[in-house]
């Protein structure tokens, strides 16, 4: 939906594309210039673009800032919560025949049967959609997507890409999305009704949004990680424990810290007895 | 003395013999399992207590059991990974001394209240490399069941905490990105005053 929007809205005006062409491109050379000024260092394998991906997320940032944001924030003030979740559910119940294909291709065809029954359900007690009474009956949301079919069949990811207005996705996150977005249903509403599902997903995505403004040290980073974890847990459904340990660099640790052990901890223990300070007291240097 | 009475002495001493036995086994080495456990139940009782206690004695109270169940020093040497090597020993002790503070102030930024939330054990399984992961959910009412898998390593003779997997994010991972990342494109610096900036607004939000 929102490559359909990004593509009719761009084609519609060759001036204006014209213009962000020019934007970009002058934005990815002074981002190469100002990047390569301060650090020659060995790109991500995960993320050879870097450079280029960072200018495209500052991007899509500064158009939620003042386009995204505001928008969601009148649409949170005017739709009251139970609508919203209505809404969410309703697009969410049509994304079930996309998860109902995807089980199939996958051969999960016993996930394929509930989830089948969970979109029957919806559509029926649900109200067309609008009510999950499929998960008070335990057939619970499963995320399937052909992004996730196409690594079942042994498509390696690629490289990580950040999109203008779509965001985060992977190299092969390109043919799933397209994949996804002919299989669904919302596709063919028409504008106004994938208008409601956007500021609906925007809204919905607020608390997270959020959290990665509170948390993360470098926001890019952080939207990275958490995305390409996110994906791989999603494809192994959970089965995914790489991540799990750091042999490796604990195997090098063994010695030498427990100087830094021993200070640490009184240090700590001092931090622990005089709390308030700590909060009142400006960043320390 | 009646039997009314004979039956709360026999209470009294069933449930001291009960407490001592909790605290000696508190003295002997606690499974990875134990350490978990714990430091959960421990959270949970500040989450209740969260609003009254505001911020500061959130991280007062969290302070302790996050030091005594994670092996924090280690971790700050993980996050920065191969860095580690090239900063100079005041950068290193300074590092840890910020991370320590970083995880608790985290930790009593994000648990400041309480809706019902429990833990739930699930399992607990062995690595290749002589750690234990104890796989466990967090119950939030009306809500889908957070996963949340705790990766632990000896230390001495106690299990410490060294990275949780939250639906199959690992923190560890994620911090390690961030801090190589910013080592490597801005340097020591900067990252310092990043966490200092964090830390700050982790308090006054």
């Amino acid at each position: 939906m929102a490559i359909n929007n990004t593509i009719s809205l761009m084609s519609s005006n060759n001036i204006s594309l014209k213009v962000s062409g020019a934007i970009l491109v002058i934005l990815v050379t002074l981002s190469g210039c100002a990047t390569t000024a301060i650090t020659e260092h060995a790109p991500n394998k995960d993320d050879p673009y870097e450079n280029v991906n960072r200018v495209m997320y500052g991007f899509n940032d500064k158009l939620d800032d003042y386009i995204a944001a505001p928008v969601s924030k009148v649409y949170n003030k005017i739709t009251p919560q139970f609508a919203r979740t209505g809404i969410f559910n309703f697009f969410s119940n049509l994304k079930n025949i996309n998860v109902v294909v995807n089980d199939a291709l996958q051969a999960k065809f016993s996930q394929s049967v509930s989830d089948t029954g969970r979109f029957l359900i919806n559509t029926t007690l649900g109200l067309g959609g609008f009510v999950d009474v499929a998960t008070d009956t335990g057939l619970e949301l499963n995320t399937e997507d052909f992004d996730q079919t196409l690594a079942v069949w042994g498509v390696p990811n690629g490289s990580y890409l950040v999109l203008p207005v779509i965001g985060p996705t992977t190299l092969r996150g390109i043919p799933g999305t397209a994949f996804d977005v002919a299989a669904n249903p919302s596709t063919y509403l028409g504008m106004p009704i994938q208008l409601v599902s956007l500021l609906n997903a925007r809204a919905t995505a607020e608390g997270s949004l959020k959290f990665i403004d509170e948390a993360a040290l470098d926001p890019y980073v952080f939207t990275r990680e958490s995305f390409l974890q996110w994906r791989k847990n999603l494809v192994t459904d959970g089965k995914s424990d790489a991540s799990l340990d750091f042999g490796d660099d604990l195997d090098e640790l063994n010695s030498g810290d427990k100087k830094i052990a021993t200070k640490s901890e009184s240090i700590r223990k001092d931090v622990s007895k005089d709390n308030h300070k700590l909060e009142l007291s400006a960043p320390l240097q | 003395m009646n039997l009314k009475n004979l039956k709360l002495v026999l209470v009294f001493i069933i449930s001291t013999l009960a407490t001592s036995a909790v605290y000696a086994q508190d003295e002997e080495v606690a499974t990875a399992k134990q350490v978990v456990e714990k430091f959960q139940s421990e959270l949970i009782a500040v989450m209740k207590d969260g609003k009254k206690l505001g911020y500061a004695g959130r991280y007062q109270k969290l302070s302790d059991p996050i030091s005594n169940s994670h092996d924090l020093t280690k971790i700050a040497r993980i996050v920065v990974g191969k860095e580690w090597e090239k900063l100079s020993e005041d950068q290193q002790q300074k590092l840890t001394d910020i991370f320590i503070r970083l995880s608790i102030a985290s930790y009593a930024h994000n648990f400041k209240d309480y809706s019902g939330e429990s833990f739930g054990f699930d399992s607990e399984e062995e690595t290749t490399r002589g750690g234990v992961v104890v796989h466990t959910h967090l119950v939030i009412p009306n809500d889908k069941p957070v996963k949340f898998d705790y990766m632990l390593k000896e230390k001495g003779s106690s299990w410490r905490i060294i990275n949780i997997i939250a639906n199959g994010v690992s923190d560890l991972a994620l911090k390690r990105s961030e801090y190589t990342t910013i080592l490597q494109r801005e340097g020591f610096d900067v990252l310092m005053s990043k966490i200092n900036e964090k830390i700050d607004s982790y308090s006054k939000l």
